[in-house]
């Protein structure tokens, strides 16, 4: 047991941070709110070239083979310069198809991830926002050596930047597949949402559009437990980048606090707004916690469900928590836009409401903890029921 | 990063857990009701024969050096062994500050007289630092200690010395130069509870009518005030320097504040709950059922996972010859106000049956949950209140500015 940070993990930590620091200004994620892809192609492929998008994928495809904790450490840092590239959508997707494809498949699109020339990005919910297998209608019908697919997805990140999506499909009334399909096939057509972190998320409506039988990743009628993983890891890394923004905005207004001065002193000897800040600062700190010990257990190959829920639970409340309290700190400067403050605080909001809400994440942590048989003890695993 | 144990890790848990099987038997766990028999000086024997057998296996004093006593081993074998233990109410731990301040700041007699003593539980200290009017401003106490040759002579007053009435000797924070800026002025001294001039009243607290159930979170019937009127002690019951006596009382408290049984004392109702409802319902109606109390017990999980994290984060540093700086003040702020959280948050879900005490007719788990409102605000007042743990979080943790 030691939560501190190796050596080697403060290396990979701090090359990502000075990395970002001096290729991703806010003039660059300002100037990405208003571009149509949403990302700069030559910052994607710097990233390739520090090996970031493969960093976690096997060795045999080019990738590092390192650890999720690891990848872990560089999300952060991505979500703390709101580095606006295509980077959690895609290895994502890379981590499902290394996990759950054949060699194949995996031999002709991971490389290319690891290289910078592919962008993926996954597509699973529809009308129905939670991330439950009975929510996905889509369909998907085999016809030869084709499967059909048919139906609407939302939410889907950077569609407009991607090469290729998992998709998430019905085959069967009890069954679900995933599918790797090309974002510029036939039959598909897309529309941008308008978000509070001014990110590309689309809906896209697939109209039969057909997928060689050979683009499947794993078995059919095994996609709900493919897409439960998939779910799982773009949530905890969706934490660890979350958490990562939200740190760096409490750094801000804490310096903002010793800097700003009011009634005769700085607004950061009151004790009023002290405690506000010991208070961000636990809660950013027990995030951390929580993520880094969920990525462990991926790591380590151990069930993770209950870690990432409590993960994102946590982070959903208490970043928002954190980014408000930023914004009361700064005063009216902090929502001002020419004033950086909101480009984090925008992103971190909408980030809470992504890849379940605390309240989806809390009823799975109750199946785990009452739904079974047998004493509960702290710090020892809980098993987790897959909603009937 | 490693979130995990080691397999020698593992093999101790089971270990101790076949060793609680086997000799916490049922006459330990009677006497164990008095929190007397917790100093190892039962009238049965029982907790006295239990403790003897607890030290050959080398599980006391298991971070303290082999030349005084102690094991020379790590602080995730004791954090382990004082799990174990502390789940069956019974404590293993040094018990307060007085032992981490004499190892660094002690003479080799006073390690070499006190150290293997408390480690072997025949010696106790009461803890004499808080004063009628010196609570959170510690340093403005007024207790007087002065030299007279070969003597200190004390005079004042101490409360909330809890143990007082049981301990052997008392740790006590004295003034010994009142010319001297407050913090300056401030000794320590130790010395036996038995030297003339000490007088011990009981203050008894919410919990001893009726008595609160083993396990209770601050379950103490009693706490005591101390008046100390010309006790008369050899000026060798000094601890570190004359007027030096702050930073090792600060150093002494900021080491208690981390550690097993402080993170126990704020998550086990949590436990305690979860696996109440799976085994219980009133008349047909299952709380675990309850969409609502499903999801305050789900949020009440995760922040208990954040109060164990923290405590391992807290061993982690120190385990790498680090000092934490605000992270203990951060755990000592965390768990507290989650064990409080989760008191009320249970007297919620339980209703009218929350409200029943130790003895009552339909009193829920023998009213524990009813005590521990009592009781479990207790401990975010106790050794640094979580206000002044928090100006000492954006000090030390966020550098901010005092004025």
């Amino acid at each position: 047991m030691d939560t501190t940070l190796s050596e080697e993990e403060v290396m990979v930590r701090e090359t990502a941070r000075k990395f970002l620091e001096a290729r991703c200004p806010t003039k660059l994620v300002r100037a990405m709110e208003k571009d149509e892809k949403g990302y700069p192609p030559d910052l994607w492929r710097e990233a390739a070239e520090l090996g970031w998008q493969g960093l976690a994928l096997p060795e045999q495809y080019g990738g590092s083979g390192l650890p999720m904790t690891y990848l872990g450490l560089v999300m952060h840092e991505v979500g703390r310069a709101l580095t606006p590239l295509p980077m959690l959508s895609t290895v994502t997707a890379a981590l499902t198809i290394a996990a759950h494809g054949d060699t194949a498949l995996c031999q002709e699109v991971l490389p290319k991830v690891v290289s910078g020339e592919t962008i993926l990005t996954w597509a699973f919910t529809e009308q129905d926002p939670r991330f439950l297998p009975e929510t996905v209608r889509m369909r998907a019908v085999a016809d030869g050596d084709h499967f059909v697919l048919t139906g609407t997805k939302l939410f889907v990140e950077n569609f407009v930047a991607a090469d290729q999506c998992l998709v998430v499909c019905r085959t069967s009334d009890t069954g679900l597949s995933v599918f790797l399909v090309d974002c510029r096939s036939a039959g598909i057509s897309h529309r941008d949402l308008v978000t509070l972190a001014k990110d590309r998320q689309s809906e896209v409506t697939f109209n039969a559009v057909r997928v060689p039988r050979g683009r499947l990743v794993g078995g059919l009628n095994e996609g709900a437990a493919i897409a439960e993983g998939l779910i799982d890891r773009a949530t905890v890394l969706l934490c660890a980048q979350m958490l990562g923004a939200t740190r760096k905005d409490m750094e801000m207004a804490v310096e903002w606090s010793k800097f700003r001065k009011a009634f005769g002193q700085p607004i950061g000897a009151f004790q009023s707004l002290q405690h506000m800040c010991a208070d961000m600062l636990m809660w950013v700190d027990g995030g951390d916690l929580l993520t880094y010990e969920a990525l462990w257990k991926m790591d380590q190959g151990l069930p993770a469900s209950v870690e990432v829920s409590q993960a994102k639970a946590f982070c959903n409340e208490k970043c928002q928590a954190v980014v408000r309290g930023c914004q009361v700190i700064h005063g009216g400067i902090g929502f001002i836009m020419e004033f950086d403050l909101q480009l984090w605080y925008r992103r971190v909001c909408a980030w809470t409401t992504r890849f379940g809400t605390a309240y989806e994440h809390r009823a799975r942590i109750a199946r785990a903890l009452l739904d079974h048989p047998g004493t509960v003890i702290l710090g020892q695993p809980v098993p987790v029921v897959a909603e009937a | 990063m490693d979130f995990g144990y080691t397999p020698e890790q593992q093999a101790l848990r089971r270990e101790v857990r076949a060793f609680i099987a086997e000799h916490v038997t049922e006459d330990v766990l009677a006497e164990r009701g008095s929190s007397e028999s917790n100093t190892g000086r039962g009238e049965g024997g029982a907790m006295k024969r239990l403790y003897e057998k607890v030290y050959e296996r080398g599980w006391l004093g298991i971070t303290y050096p082999k030349e005084y006593g102690g094991q020379g081993g790590d602080r995730m074998t004791q954090y382990i062994v004082e799990e174990e233990f502390t789940r069956v109410d019974i404590p293993v731990g040094m018990g307060g500050s007085g032992a981490p301040a004499i190892m660094a700041a002690g003479t080799e007699e006073q390690k070499q007289y006190y150290i293997p003593g408390l480690i072997k539980r025949e010696i106790s200290f009461a803890l004499g630092f808080t004063e009628p009017h010196a609570g959170a401003d510690l340093a403005s106490l007024q207790c007087r200690a002065v030299r007279d040759g070969d003597e200190y002579v004390i005079n004042g007053q101490k409360m909330y010395t809890s143990s007082a009435h049981m301990a052997t000797h008392i740790y006590l924070m004295a003034r010994t130069n009142p010319n001297l800026p407050k913090h300056r002025g401030i000794s320590i001294f130790l010395f036996p509870m038995d030297t003339p001039g000490i007088t011990v009243r009981p203050l008894w607290t919410m919990q001893n009518d009726p008595t609160a159930p083993i396990g209770t979170t601050y379950g103490h019937q009693r706490t005591n005030e101390t008046f100390f009127e010309d006790v008369r002690i050899p000026a060798a019951s000094l601890l570190g320097k004359e007027n030096g006596g702050w930073r090792v009382g600060a150093m002494g408290l900021n080491l208690d504040r981390v550690g097993a049984s402080r993170y126990l004392i704020s998550v086990r109702r949590d436990e305690d709950i979860v696996n109440f409802v799976k085994l219980n319902s009133f008349d047909g109606y299952a709380p675990a059922k309850d969409p609502a109390i499903r999801d305050k017990i789900a949020e009440l999980w995760i922040e208990a996972q954040v109060c164990r994290l923290m405590t391992m984060r807290s061993m982690s540093i120190v385990e790498h010859g680090g000092n934490f700086t605000y992270e203990g003040s951060a755990e000592k702020t965390w768990a507290p106000e989650h064990g409080v959280r989760t008191t009320e948050a249970i007297a919620q879900m339980l209703g009218p049956y929350g409200q029943l005490l130790n003895g009552s007719p339909h009193a829920v788990e023998s009213g524990i949950f009813a005590h521990n409102l009592q009781g479990a605000f207790q401990s975010g007042i106790n050794h640094g209140s979580t206000q002044v743990m928090r100006d000492q979080i954006c000090r030390r943790g966020l550098d901010m500015p005092r004025k």
